[in-house]
C-alpha cells in the first residue's frame, strides 16, 4: 500500500498512465492485433522527442525565462551539414557525427554568448539565433535531400530483439542524463539555480558555468536528434525540425518537470513522448478530422498536466 | 482638322502601347512569403536562372527576388508597400494568404503597378492569377487508381497541412472523384504536412490499426516516400502510393519498378512556375492582352516517362520545368 502511494506521488506517473490508456484504446480498435506494431512505432518516434526533450528539460529547469527555441533550426542545420559531409558514404559516418555534434556545440556557445554577453533574455536570444541557424542551413544546401549512408539508414530503421535501435540509443542517452541529473554535482547545481539563482550564487554555485554547459548540452542533444532523424527518414529537409519546437516543451511539461524550473524529471519525458505520439495515432485510428484531432489533443494535454500538478500539491 | 490630329495622335499612342511597348526599362520584383522547403528553394533558383539572362539581354531592367522571414501576411503586405515606394513596374507575388494581402495589392494596382500572383494566389480583382488546379490533381490521383485497380479496394489518404486552402482543395478533388468511384473506400486519413518525416510518423502510427488489404495511398506531394518507408518498416506489402515528383520518391519508384515492376503515378506542379509568372508579367508590361485567370500546367510522371523525368530532376530536388517566353504565350493563348 505504501509502495503504491509512493508510485502515485511521482509526477511522472501521470504521463505513463495517459500513454498506457491511449495505447489501450488504440489497440482495442483492432481487438489487440495492432499491439506489437503500434508499440514499435511509438517507441521509434518517441525516441526523437525524448532526445530533444531531455535537453529542453535541463534548460527549463534553470528557472523562469529559460527555454531554447533554436532546437528546430539546430536539428536542421546539424542534419543538413552532416549529410552533406557524409555524401552517403559509410566511411564518413564518424566524420558526419562529429560535424553534427560540432554544430550543436557551436550553437550552444553562440546562444549563451548572446544571453550572457549581450544580456538578451533567452527566449529572444535563442529565437533570433534560430533565424541565423536556419538561414545557414538553407544557404549550405538549398534544401536538397542527400541520402544518409546505408549503414546509418539501417542502424536507425532496424530493431534488436523487436526493440527499435533508435529507442535503444535514446534509452542509453536517458540513462546518462538520469545519472547526470540525480547523482552528479552538475545536476544538483542546475536544480539549485532553478530554485533560486541568487541563493545558488551565494552558496558558491558557478552559475554562469552551469548555465553555459546546459545550453550547450541542449543544443548538442538537438543536433544528435537531427542527425538520427535525418538518417531515419532518408535525408534532411529544411522543415524537419518544425514539429519539435512545441514537442520539446510539451514533453517536458507533461512529463512532470516544473515549468517554473528547479525540479526536473527524466522518466516523465518518456511517458510524455510516447503519449504525444499515441494520442495522434489514436485519433487518426478512430478517424477524427484534423480540427477535432487538434482540439482533443489540446484538451487531453491540459487534463494530464492538471492531474500531474494536483498530485504534486497534495 | 484639329480633331483629326488629336485622333491620329491618340491612335498612334494606342498602337504603340499595345504592340510596340518596350519592356527594357521595366523593373519586376518577386514577393515571396516562404523559402523553408526544397520546393520553394527550387522556385527561387529557377527565378534566378531565367530572369538573370533576361536582364542581361535587356528584356527587362531588373528582376529582383525578395522573401519574407516569417511567412506572415502582415510582413508580406509591408514588403509589397516597400516595392511600391521603390517604383517597380510589376510585382510577381506568391502570397501568404489569398485575402490578407488584398489591401496592399490594391495600393500597388492604384499606383499603376502590374501585379501577378501565382501558386499562392490573391483574390483582389485587379491582380492576375496563375492558379494551380489542385482539385484536378486530387481527381487525377483517384482516376489513375480506378484505371489500375478496376475492382477497387481500401485506400489511405495522406493530407497536407491542416487549415491551409491547398489541403482542402486537393482533398475536395479526391472526395469528388471518390463519389464517382464507389469501388474505393478511404479507411484512414492522416496529416503528413507535405513532409516525408511527418508523413512517415503519421502513417506508422495508424498503420497497425488498418486492415492488411490497403491497395492504394492518395497523397498531396512530398509525402510519398515517407509513406512507403512506413509500409516497409511495418513489413506490409507496398500499395500503389501516388507520388509528388520529389527526387527521392521517383528514385524509390524506379528501384521498385526495376525490382518488382512496381507501378504508380506522380503529379505536382513545377517550382519553375515562378518563371511562368515572370514572363506573364513581362507580357502584360509589353501591352499584351492577358486574361486575369490562367492555369498552371501540371507536371505528370508516368510509368513510361519515369526514367526521362528522373534524369531531369536534380538530386534531392523536385522535377522542375523552367518556362520560356513561348510557354507563357501558349498559356495565355489557351486562356484567351
Amino acid at each position: 500500500m505504501n509502495a503504491l502511494r509512493m508510485v502515485f506521488s511521482k509526477p511522472w506517473i501521470w504521463a505513463f498512465i495517459a500513454a498506457g490508456g491511449v495505447f489501450f484504446v488504440t489497440v482495442m480498435f483492432t481487438g489487440g492485433a495492432s499491439t506489437i506494431g503500434l508499440g514499435q512505432a511509438a517507441l521509434t518516434f518517441a525516441s526523437f522527442s525524448v532526445i530533444v526533450g531531455l535537453g529542453q528539460m535541463f534548460v527549463i529547469t534553470l528557472g523562469p525565462g529559460n527555454v531554447d527555441l533554436s532546437i528546430p533550426a539546430t536539428m536542421t542545420l546539424a542534419a543538413t551539414l552532416a549529410l552533406k559531409v557524409m555524401e552517403s558514404q559509410n566511411g564518413m559516418i564518424f566524420v558526419g557525427l562529429l560535424v553534427a555534434l560540432g554544430v550543436g556545440l557551436g550553437v550552444g556557445i553562440a546562444n549563451y554568448a548572446l544571453i550572457k554577453a549581450l544580456r538578451i533574455p533567452p527566449i529572444i536570444a535563442t529565437l533570433s539565433s534560430s533565424f541565423i541557424i536556419q538561414s545557414t542551413a538553407i544557404w549550405s544546401n538549398r534544401g536538397l535531400r542527400i541520402r544518409p549512408p546505408q549503414w546509418m539508414a539501417d542502424l536507425t530503421t532496424q530493431s534488436l530483439f523487436g526493440v527499435p535501435n533508435v529507442a535503444l540509443i535514446a534509452l542509453g542517452i536517458t540513462l546518462v542524463i538520469f545519472v547526470l541529473l540525480e547523482k552528479s554535482l552538475y545536476g544538483r547545481w542546475v536544480s539549485a539555480i532553478g530554485q533560486n539563482m541568487r541563493a545558488a550564487r551565494m552558496a558558491g554555485v558557478p552559475v554562469d558555468g552551469v548555465r553555459f554547459a546546459t545550453y550547450v548540452l541542449c543544443a548538442v542533444l538537438a543536433s544528435l536528434a537531427g542527425f538520427l532523424l535525418a538518417s531515419f527518414s532518408g535525408g534532411a529537409a529544411l522543415n524537419m525540425g518544425t514539429e519539435y519546437l512545441l514537442t520539446s516543451i510539451a514533453v517536458v511539461v507533461i512529463g512532470g518537470t516544473a515549468v517554473a524550473g528547479g525540479f526536473a524529471n527524466v522518466p516523465g519525458i518518456w511517458g510524455a513522448s510516447l503519449f504525444l505520439f499515441l494520442v495522434v495515432s489514436m485519433l487518426n485510428t478512430y478517424g477524427a478530422s484534423a480540427g477535432v484531432r487538434m482540439l482533443l489533443t489540446g484538451v487531453i494535454i491540459i487534463g494530464v498536466i492538471i492531474a500531474a500538478s494536483r498530485r504534486r500539491v497534495a | 482638322m484639329k480633331k483629326a490630329i488629336v485622333l491620329g495622335a491618340l491612335a498612334l499612342a494606342l498602337t504603340s502601347t499595345t504592340a510596340y511597348a518596350d519592356t527594357s526599362d521595366k523593373r519586376i520584383a518577386l514577393s515571396n512569403n516562404y523559402a523553408g522547403n526544397s520546393w520553394r528553394q527550387a522556385m527561387l533558383t529557377s527565378w534566378e536562372t531565367v530572369t538573370g539572362p533576361a536582364v542581361e539581354q535587356g528584356i527587362v531592367a531588373a528582376a529582383d527576388a525578395f522573401t519574407t522571414a516569417e511567412n506572415q501576411a502582415t510582413e508580406q503586405a509591408a514588403q509589397i508597400q516597400n516595392m511600391i515606394l521603390q517604383g517597380y513596374d510589376a510585382i510577381v507575388v506568391n502570397a501568404a494568404s489569398p485575402t490578407a494581402l488584398n489591401g496592399a495589392i490594391k495600393e500597388a494596382c492604384d499606383a499603376g503597378i502590374t501585379v501577378v500572383s501565382f501558386d499562392g494566389i490573391v483574390t483582389e480583382p485587379c491582380a492576375w492569377r496563375i492558379a494551380v488546379d489542385f482539385q484536378g490533381m486530387g481527381r487525377k490521383e483517384v482516376e489513375f487508381l480506378a484505371e489500375k485497380l478496376p475492382e477497387g479496394g481500401r485506400l489511405l489518404e495522406i493530407r497536407g497541412l491542416a487549415g491551409v486552402s491547398v489541403d482542402d482543395e486537393i482533398h475536395a478533388g479526391i472526395e469528388a472523384a471518390m463519389a464517382e468511384n464507389s469501388q474505393f473506400e478511404i479507411v484512414g486519413s492522416v496529416n503528413g504536412d507535405w513532409a516525408q518525416d511527418v508523413a512517415q510518423r503519421a502513417v506508422a502510427g495508424i498503420l497497425p490499426s488498418l486492415p492488411e488489404d490497403i491497395v492504394g495511398v492518395v497523397t498531396q506531394g512530398g509525402d510519398g516516400y515517407g509513406a512507403a518507408q512506413a509500409f516497409l518498416a511495418a513489413g506490409r506489402p507496398l500499395p500503389i502510393i501516388i507520388m509528388g515528383n520529389r527526387e527521392d520518391e521517383l528514385t524509390f519508384w524506379k528501384q521498385q519498378k526495376d525490382e518488382s515492376g512496381y507501378e504508380t503515378y506522380s503529379v505536382s506542379i513545377a517550382p519553375g512556375v515562378s518563371t511562368l509568372a515572370f514572363w506573364v508579367a513581362q507580357q502584360i508590361l509589353d501591352g499584351v492582352e492577358v486574361p486575369k485567370d490562367l492555369v498552371v500546367p501540371l507536371v505528370e510522371v508516368t510509368q513510361d516517362n519515369l526514367e526521362e523525368m528522373l534524369e531531369q530532376t536534380a538530386a534531392g530536388s523536385v522535377t522542375n520545368v523552367e518556362y520560356s517566353l513561348e510557354d507563357a504565350q501558349a498559356v495565355i493563348a489557351d486562356a484567351s
